[in-house]
């Protein structure tokens, strides 16, 4: 059984907040809940794999500069710095 | 017993860009946020493209520690929210399926004792948070994202060392070795870092970050070890935790954060497909590896006959070494070895004058040769080298342009003999009575010649004209 | 006019001046305007297409090289970059974000000549079938406006469907392009994972999704794709496909190939009884077009939902983690907050499934969890992979309908989260493979449209071109009633 109590938890450390949304709380129960079928599958003899490609096929090593107005198209910058919250 | 064990973070400045995109890798010389892009920014729709050089270099530093290297590596996303992290997450590397690091285990001989180096791996460093003014009151925290992606190598340590010095002396070889490799350059400021974790017998392992420097390293391992012992004492528990460095008041401050309640939710970076490096690969990385700092130590005391100071002093420094090793001939590398630690060094003891210095493995040879051969004298040959420092000009031409040829002519340092012995009547009698005080008339000799009339020679015919 | 034409149709009849770029893309202007505020297919409209159409005309009378697409009107799911122009993912937390930078299938087709007439709707940040869960209301399905369009890329289906452009691209993360293709009666493809650039696409779980055209004919997705598919520089996971062409022998037919129908996807319990029918039909037409059908069991495939939920839900989790506010987003003064409560109040301009998937993304691969889940997803992948692995030892194509059910209505299916996820039964496996698929109209019932879904192995895109076109040669399909 999934806590409710532990979605809420899990919730606020993605930054959401969850005031006022319940129903979010009981869809995400629920669709937890469907993933229990997860546990009736064997999987034991899998193992993860990925996407491969060989060293030489990399980006080489190279200095581009970028358009230095970048900074200047995004938000909260002044003065040279981008501008964030305090930290507590 | 007291145990250590190191988390260090060197970035690789010697690359030209950043471990995921073209921006450079050395941010240093930009304008606060004028090296980004939006890959390093984290802009949405961007992708990281992993840097080859980069993952080649981390593999050299895996190789120089024996580390093992395995045959693919992978990258994972390590997430947190943090106003330094453009997306939110670090790319980093991690063994959870497989050992999929640079490097594995591989260790570092210290004294008498081998340092265990549990993982290396491959990371994007964050940008900066610029502190301005007491934390407590500023309203708004400034952020650079310049350094955002530089790469970053990781050095994770078994908790191995016994003392804060053991620590030191590691941390000395391991910059020596990756300035060595060409990897890196630890003298930059924040170029190289290091994090501590300090247990005493019985007590729970507690980590140190926020560490600015070795130095302060070295006094945050002492603090550490002082505030556990002193709580060992009183039998107060020692509580697992993460501690932060206060620079100002230079003492360990428990970390507010709980680092060890945070869930990164470590899995796999798929824009980055696992990265195949072949034994082919591996083994040219380990060929056009520098040699070892104690292998060419070794190498000049065995090969040369230099006296193992002198060895040390050039094998260890990447500028000293190379001008050494392009100079030598079999019979003159002694002569050239000298000469460096005697006089070279004491012309160019920086970085800075290093780089500016025009004086190549060439000049050093022409000096030896003309030395040897008697054409000028070791005096002449300082003189010369301080010119060729600024100029760069051929060593002949030079030593004409001075003058600085040898005077070798008998008669012509006889003249300046009779001279002499004119002027210091007082002295050539001393030297008659008492042969040891002959070697103020040779100074004086020298003195007239500026340092030309070839010594032997000269004290030679004094010596004659004593006795006649 | 006839704006209800095909790309190649177009080419041909601007290569002979039956009309003009600037006509024709003048024409395509105007059916926005009649018909979008119904159909809200479009969330902006791209200001400068007349003159581009302008510019291409004078290439083509002062005989300059011209490219490949002469023109043809295309429009572009709104998660996909153009430099200068707003990328919103149908999100309030994007609205005002412009994009710095183009994205490689934009500057392939820009190079080639296409005009973009604007950017489509979605669900927000492409999760979820319906477009119910757009920021800024929903698109409507051109052939009954009280229908869903499907999705998550539902304003491009519409877009096609409606004539309101000639070809749309749209992306797949477990269905994306297909489902709506199928419940608006267009083409639509998701090619090989790696063969399309995502470079310029804003993430939503990067490793399982593709961009993909959509179109109103087999050959005009084999022509877009040749333009836009190829390694790019700019993302690494992208292969090489030797410059195949998708067009060329694409007429070649299926005579003595085989094909596997999935048995979980045509016996499904959610499966309607007119998409059984549709596709009893398709089998049949296949074997007249000299295939040999038979029914293949991958029984990997019910598990296959779950483990796309928990995957997708991990990778966006992460992939929107971004969005603090800080660096881009909204107007809100960072002053006077502290950090994580401004990030939490940034946060809330997420929609309601969003935040639910940002949601699930933090607990199935927590430490405590990603056991039961997150890894366990993974495996299933493998699993699944080695399976179909296996079947393409034997087949040439898999096929079973594009989605288990027809378009239903506004609001029928937006409260069953389980019943929502269900929808993507069919779609999922292509994505959790790799493989391309291809959804072909096949039919139209009761005045709403079924598609069909073939599946082919990795790379095999010109195969499944074959197929497609020879399924939908088989077809004579009513015009949209709009």
């Amino acid at each position: 059984m999934v806590d409710e109590e532990e979605i809420i938890r899990v919730a606020e450390l993605m930054k959401i907040d969850l005031e006022e949304h319940g129903e979010h709380v009981s869809r995400v129960k629920k669709m937890l809940e469907y993933f229990d079928i997860l546990d009736q599958i064997d999987l034991s003899s899998e193992e993860i794999t990925a996407q491969q490609k060989s060293l030489n096929e990399l980006r080489k090593d190279e200095f581009i500069p970028n358009d230095k107005k970048l900074i200047e198209s995004l938000k909260n910058f002044r003065e040279h710095y981008v501008r964030a919250p305090k930290m507590n | 017993m007291t145990k250590i064990g190191l988390e260090i973070h060197c970035q690789l400045t010697k690359l030209e860009s950043k471990l995921f995109c073209s921006c450079k890798a050395n941010y240093r010389e930009f304008e606060a946020n004028h090296n980004i892009c939006p890959v390093c920014m984290g802009l949405p729709g961007s992708l990281p493209r992993l840097n080859q050089k980069a993952v080649e270099s981390a593999t050299s530093i895996a190789l120089a520690l024996t580390c093992d290297t395995p045959e693919k590596i992978a990258f994972f996303r390590k997430n947190y929210f943090y106003p330094d992290l453009p997306k939110n997450f670090q790319i980093t590397q991690l063994n959870v399926y497989g050992d999929m690091s640079v490097g594995g285990e591989g260790y570092v001989s210290v004294e008498d004792k081998k340092i265990k180096i549990r993982r290396i791996q491959l990371e994007e460093d964050p940008g900066r948070i610029i502190y301005e003014g007491a934390s407590e009151r500023t309203k708004i925290t400034l952020v650079d994202y310049n350094r955002a992606g530089t790469p970053l190598v990781e050095i994770v340590t078994d908790p191995d060392f016994e003392s804060p010095r053991q620590v030191r002396v590691f941390l000395n070889i391991l910059s020596d070795l990756l300035e060595n490799l060409g990897v890196a350059e630890p003298g930059l400021e924040g170029a190289m870092r290091a994090d501590g974790n300090v247990s005493i017998e019985g007590g729970n392992k507690v980590e140190i970050k926020n560490i600015g420097s070795f130095h302060d390293l070295e006094k945050a391992l002492h603090f550490e070890i002082t505030r556990q012992q002193s709580l060992f004492e009183r039998d107060i528990e020692i509580a697992q935790e993460t501690r932060h460095w206060d620079d100002r008041r230079k003492i360990t401050v428990s970390s507010r954060s709980k680092e060890e309640d945070q869930d990164y939710r470590y899995f796999l970076e798929n824009d980055i497909p696992w990265v195949t490096i072949d034994q082919s690969t591996r083994d040219r990385l380990k060929e056009n590896m520098p040699e070892s700092i104690s292998s060419k130590k070794e190498r000049y005391i065995e090969k040369f006959d230099i006296a193992p100071q002198v060895a040390d002093i050039i094998a260890s420094d990447r500028y000293y070494s190379k001008l050494f090793e392009n100079a030598y001939s079999d019979d003159n590398a002694k002569d050239i070895a000298n000469l460096i630690t005697t006089d070279v060094i004491g012309f160019i003891d920086t970085k800075e004058k290093q780089q500016n210095s025009k004086i190549t493995s060439k000049h050093l040879s022409d000096l030896i040769d003309a030395i040897n051969s008697k054409t000028i004298t070791r005096n002449s040959a300082k003189v010369a080298l301080q010119e060729i420092m600024k100029s760069g000009k051929d060593t002949k031409f030079v030593l004409d342009e001075m003058d600085l040829g040898q005077v070798s002519d008998s008669s012509e340092i006889d003249t300046i003999i009779s001279q002499i012995f004119e002027e210091e009547k007082q002295a050539v009698i001393d030297a008659k009575e008492r042969p040891e005080t002959v070697n103020f008339l040779v100074g004086k000799v020298m003195q007239k010649t500026k340092g030309k009339a070839d010594p032997v020679k000269t004290l030679e015919l004094i010596k004659s004209k004593l006795n006649q | 006019m006839n704006l209800n034409t095909s790309i190649l149709k177009y080419i041909e009849d601007v290569k002979s001046g039956t009309f003009t770029v600037e006509e024709f893309t003048a024409e395509t202007l105007q059916r926005i305007k009649d018909v979008d505020s119904d159909v809200h297919a479009y969330l902006s409209l791209n200001d400068s297409a007349l003159n581009d159409a302008k510019l291409i005309d004078q290439k083509i009378s002062s005989g300059e090289k011209i490219g490949q697409c002469y023109g043809f009107p295309i429009s572009i799911k709104d998660n996909i970059c153009i430099t200068g122009t707003k990328t919103t993912c149908a999100s309030k937390i994007l609205e005002n974000f412009i994009a710095p930078y183009t994205a490689t299938v934009i500057n392939r087709l820009q190079d080639e000549d296409a005009v973009i007439t604007g950017k489509t709707n979605l669900d927000e940040f492409a999760m979820g079938l319906t477009t119910e869960f757009s920021a800024f209301g929903p698109t409507k399905n051109p052939w009954n406006l009280d229908y869903v369009p499907g999705g998550s890329s539902g304003g491009s289906a519409a877009s096609v469907a409606a004539n309101e452009c000639l070809a749309s691209l749209g992306s797949d993360t477990g269905g994306s392009v297909r489902n709506p293709a199928s419940f608006c009666s267009v083409v639509g493809l998701k090619p090989t994972y790696g063969l399309i650039s995502r470079y310029g696409l804003i993430s939503y779980a990067n490793s399982i999704e593709q961009i993909g055209p959509m179109t109103k004919t087999v050959k005009d997705s084999a022509f877009l794709l040749n333009i836009i598919a190829g390694q790019d520089a700019n993302d690494d996971t992208t292969i090489d496909n030797d410059n195949v062409n998708y067009l060329e022998n694409i007429e070649d037919g299926i005579e003595g190939k085989k094909i596997g129908i999935i048995k979980e996807m045509t016996t499904s319990e959610g499966l309607s009884s007119e998409v059984s029918t549709a596709t009893k039909d398709a089998i049949g037409d296949f074997e007249s077009l000299g295939a040999s059908c038979e029914e293949v069991t991958l029984p990997t495939i019910p598990y296959t939902v779950a483990a796309y939920y928990t995957i997708t839900s991990t990778e966006a989790g992460s992939n929107l983690a971004r969005y603090d506010n800080i660096r881009y987003g909204y107007e809100l003064e960072s002053e006077g907050y502290e950090y994580n409560s401004y990030i939490s109040k940034s946060r809330a301009k997420f929609g309601p499934e969003v935040t639910r998937r940002i949601i699930l993304g933090g607990f199935v691969p927590s430490a405590g969890h990603a056991g039961k889940y997150f890894l366990k997803a993974l495996k299933v992948k493998s699993k699944l992979i080695s399976e179909i692995n296996k079947a393409f030892e034997k087949f040439d194509y898999l096929i079973s309908p594009t989605a288990p059910v027809q378009p239903f209505k506004f609001g029928e299916k937006i409260d069953d989260p389980v019943t929502l996820m269900l929808l993507d039964y069919n779609t999922v496996t292509a994505n959790l493979t790799g493989k391309p698929a291809i959804s072909v109209p096949y039919r139209v019932i009761n005045g709403l449209p079924i598609g069909m879904q073939i599946m082919a192995n990795s790379l095999n895109e010109k195969s499944l071109f074959q197929s497609a076109y020879a399924l939908e040669s088989k077809t004579n399909l009513p015009e949209v009633p709009l």
